[in-house]
């Protein structure tokens, strides 16, 4: 899996705005979606850590279908996006500053699985 | 070559130390360094199973072993699972053991539900990092060491394979056929140090 580094994000206090997170697997792989139909399967998440914004919607892309054996898998395969709305509160402060967050994903392709890796993500903000 | 084998069997000793300074862990895990001919004996290791009773895999000696390792959210492990209680039913009278070791983080929490749900009529272990690493580091899953009757091993699968190239090798090492030449490895990291002599 391949995180584009994310580009600053500005915001004004009061105001939200959304950050995309631009994803890229290796062609044939997969992650499972948000929402794997299966419930031993491990879902892609997204996270935030505490900061000077609060996340208050995290969009993930619409899954496809994937038949694996007799199962039907809903996953993300190529490039995707993970959005998330952030709002900077009004007593935020102003400046530069950094979010963090861990997007964990277990990628498989058609004959074998990769084991559930977290990878950490930074996102450098602007608060006007 | 001489760097990489020496790479190896550091990463083999690391591997050892790593395990032995995780006081809390239940597992036991010990390389054999037997070697004959060009196989490998399988490492050894203690581990329980569902019942807590304890699995020890040379116990196996002198059975044909399929060691596979799974997890529960892995779908083509999902894929073997079903072959596999086949194998152990048709098989296990003529010497064949099934033996699961599922790398799942949350181990038996999520494993004897798994169990529970698909019925699994072989036994399984919850494995960990110094049991993987044992075994050449377990970079992908399934992936299915073929042990025979004398501990050593003739086969390495990674990933899925056919159910009939499962069968045909069965069959093969329980019928005494010598398949011990054929140490096949499919270009694995666990494959490589299997070569190098990690896995002795």
């Amino acid at each position: 899996m391949n995180i584009a580094t994310p580009q600053t994000l500005s915001v004004k206090r009061g105001q939200t705005a959304t950050q995309t997170l631009d994803i890229s697997l290796r062609s044939g792989f997969h992650v499972n979606s948000d929402k794997p139909k299966d419930e031993f399967l491990i879902p892609i998440k997204l996270t935030w850590m505490s900061g000077p914004l609060a996340a208050k919607q995290i969009t993930y892309p619409k899954p496809e279908d994937v038949k694996v054996g007799e199962d039907t898998l809903s996953v993300f395969t190529g490039k995707f996006t993970i959005e998330t709305k952030f709002l900077a509160p009004p007593q935020a402060q102003a400046g530069i500053a950094t979010m963090q967050g861990k997007l964990r994903y277990q990628a498989c392709d058609s004959r074998s699985c990769k084991r559930p890796a977290t990878v950490e993500v930074k996102v450098p903000v602007s608060i006007q | 070559m001489n760097l990489l084998k020496t790479g190896a069997l550091l990463f083999a000793t690391t591997s050892l130390l790593l395990y032995s300074c995780s006081g809390s862990n239940p597992v036991e895990v010990k390389g054999l360094a037997q070697q004959t001919g060009n196989l490998k004996t399988a490492p050894d290791f203690t581990l329980k199973d569902a019942n807590g009773s304890t699995v020890k895999l040379s116990d196996y000696r002198g059975k044909v072993v399929l060691l596979n390792f799974w997890a529960t959210w892995c779908g083509p492990c999902k894929i073997e699972i079903p072959w596999f209680m086949e194998f152990e039913q048709q098989y296990r009278d003529q010497g064949l053991e099934v033996l699961g070791i599922a790398m799942d983080d949350d181990g038996w929490a999520a494993v004897k539900p798994y169990i529970a749900q698909h019925k699994m009529n072989y036994r399984v272990v919850v494995g960990d990092d110094a049991v993987a690493n044992l075994y050449g580091g377990i970079d992908s899953l399934p992936t299915t060491f073929v042990i025979n009757r004398e501990g050593k091993v003739v086969d390495t699968h990674v990933g899925l394979i056919g159910k009939d190239d499962y069968i045909t090798e069965i069959k093969g090492l329980l019928s005494g056929a010598n398949k011990d030449a054929m140490l096949r490895n499919s270009g694995s990291p666990a494959a490589a140090l299997l070569s190098l002599g990690a896995i002795r």
